[in-house]
């Protein structure tokens, strides 16, 4: 029954005309497929091209080369916005996780409630990024805001201004507010992963009369570590394309105090329209984007027998 | 877990119970200021000391429906419904095939799947924005459908494989000894066993579409502006309508708020894109 080349799977009980069995699967994928290829691979495609091309204000004329690579790479406001999404990634993210690891703990423990409780703590998570922004301009807004008034100000930690205007504090303020929004995420996907550890080396452990510290190092750390990895690594990408929050809440200032390469690329192509600037920008994203997507992947299908 | 069985278990749930409400309490404030904020009175709203008590006022309200935005409400509703239905249309058939059958170069269709869910949207907007110029796409509800194909149609495809290859082979293979035919296999066999599935995927694709911001503030704006895009247009020359702001925020919070309860242990395996297991 199986053709040459096939592997003999399960599913051949499925098949019961070799000739149908060859197209129905892409019969299936075909409109996303093409749909996707459409709206993912010709924009790419298309970034790619206007990168080797002089394009300003909207019109494509020669071609150039590399050259819109080498004013890119020779920019000290590219070198700028990969040290600050540097930075903010570096700061946020290893907090998050730590923050998301302990609450998990915690809601591991006998915590009642916990069908209220979850779907409360994920709100920040799902809320849409323009309303997160909007909220702690709200808590953080100049002299009348709940945060500023009653904390930053009695501690006179920050006077006069907004903390979002403050070219020292602006950045650190956007990486608040990011781990105030995912380390529910983190918090809850850690959780998951608890719940589904299996109780018999807990149940060994405890006969063995190991106390929690023991069991916490020796039995959930590692069987958790998988899990932690691609949680981590895809929070790390997520976290490297933030633009939503930071473009509502700073739009890359004071200065270009806060600006990553997301906000960058879009002002350069909204504000200056350099367009062929900002595709060489974007490539060089995509290309680092892809690089980590497919770790993500890997690890993901290896380690955690994902996907 | 295993630990806690030989302690007295009543004061360990209520310690730990109440350290969870008071960690819920703390992170969720900002969402309970907000809240209070849409029927704040604006000399209220800017006291100094704080102002916790005051007479509630519609005005915020009366504002928000004086100037139009339940347009961009149904606006909003209608493009994340449209968008998410085609989703789920020509979505649907490519998950499970993935899930099922064998097929050349399937990991490279598929990491290519994923790539498009991890672009950064800033990369698409550039493209977009140029391409959609040209033919016409810019600001209209057909180009903003399109662009939220990018991240949703692949965002669904991964997570709705996930959940089909949670469903057992067995009743396939037995109803095509019966001699059922796919087509009839799909209909009568695995759709009815995915559809929770395809719901909560295709839930937390609406969320998606719903929670968009920059598409729909690049590519549309004018003729087709969603709510979020709206939350700006409240800083006016007069100043910030900060009320009105909380009024609309809040309503776009409605929804996710809904969300959460319903979909509860999906959302986990939605947003880890099927890695966890909720």
């Amino acid at each position: 029954m199986a053709i040459a080349g096939d592997t003999i799977t399960a599913t051949d009980a499925l098949a019961p005309l070799p000739r149908e069995r060859l197209w129905y699967p892409y019969l299936l994928i075909a409109p996303s497929m093409i749909m996707l290829v459409v709206v993912s691979l010709v924009p790419f495609l298309y970034t790619i091209y206007l990168s080797f091309h002089a394009a300003k204000f909207g019109r494509v004329t020669d071609f150039i080369g590399f050259e819109n690579y080498a004013v890119l790479l020779t920019d000290p406001r590219f070198w700028n916005s990969i040290g600050v999404a540097a930075t903010f990634v570096l700061i946020a993210v290893p907090v998050e996780f730590m923050l998301g690891l302990a609450g998990a703990l915690v809601l591991n423990q006998n915590v009642r409630g916990r069908s209220i409780l979850v779907p409360l703590l994920f709100m920040p998570t799902m809320m849409a990024p323009i309303v997160v922004g909007l909220l702690w301009k709200i808590m953080l807004a100049g002299s009348w805001g709940f945060l500023s008034y009653n904390v930053l100000e009695r501690f006179n930690l920050l006077e006069g201004t907004s903390v979002f205007a403050s070219p020292e504090f602006a950045l650190y303020a956007l990486i608040f507010v990011d781990i105030w929004q995912w380390t529910p995420f983190m918090m809850l996907a850690f959780f998951a992963g608890l719940q589904a550890l299996p109780m018999g080396p807990y149940r060994a452990a405890a006969v063995d009369g190991a106390n929690p510290l023991q069991m916490f190092f020796h039995i959930t750390l590692p069987m958790m570590t998988p899990l932690l990895a691609v949680i981590g690594l895809l929070r790390f990408i997520d976290a490297f394309k933030v633009f939503d929050t930071i473009y509502i809440l700073t739009g890359g200032g004071p200065g270009i105090a806060t600006e990553t390469p997301s906000i960058l690329a879009n002002k350069m192509t909204f504000e200056f329209w350099n367009i062929g600037e900002a595709s060489a920008l974007a490539v060089l994203v995509w290309l680092a984007f892809f690089a980590f997507c497919n770790v993500f992947y890997q690890v993901a299908k290896k380690r955690l027998n994902a996907f | 877990m295993a630990e806690a069985q030989s302690r007295p278990e009543g004061s360990k749930a209520l310690l730990w119970t109440s350290v969870t409400v008071v960690y819920a309490a703390i992170m969720l404030f900002p969402i309970f200021w907000m809240a209070s904020m849409m029927v704040k009175p604006n000399d209220a709203m800017f006291a100094r000391p704080t102002q916790f008590l005051f007479m509630p006022t519609l005005e915020h309200f009366s504002y928000v429906l004086e100037h139009g935005f339940h347009w961009y409400l149904l606006t909003s509703f209608l493009l994340c419904t449209v968008s998410t239905a085609l989703v789920v249309i020509i979505g649907t058939p490519a998950a499970y095939a993935f899930a099922r059958f064998e097929m050349r170069a399937k990991d490279d269709l598929f990491l290519f799947i994923l790539a498009s869910r991890m672009a950064p949207p800033v990369c698409l907007v550039i493209p977009f924005y140029l391409i959609f110029a040209k033919v016409g796409l810019l600001d209209t509800f057909l180009g903003l459908t399109l662009a939220y194909m990018t991240f949703n149609l692949s965002f669904y495809i991964w997570v709705l494989r996930s959940f089909c290859r949670d469903l057992p082979v067995e009743l396939e293979e037995a109803a095509a000894l019966e001699g059922w035919s796919k087509p009839q296999i799909f209909r009568r066999v695995v759709f009815p066993l995915l559809r929770n599935g395809i719901v909560a995927t295709a839930v937390l694709c609406f969320i998606f579409a719903w929670n968009e911001f920059l598409f729909a503030f690049m590519l549309g704006g004018r003729a087709v502006q969603t709510l979020p895009v709206s939350i700006p247009k409240l800083i006016t020359s007069q100043g910030v309508r900060w009320g009105e702001m909380a009024v609309v925020g809040m309503t776009a919070l409605l929804p996710v708020l809904a969300v959460v309860f319903v979909l509860q242990r999906h959302i986990v395996r939605g947003l880890t894109l099927g890695a966890v297991k909720g």
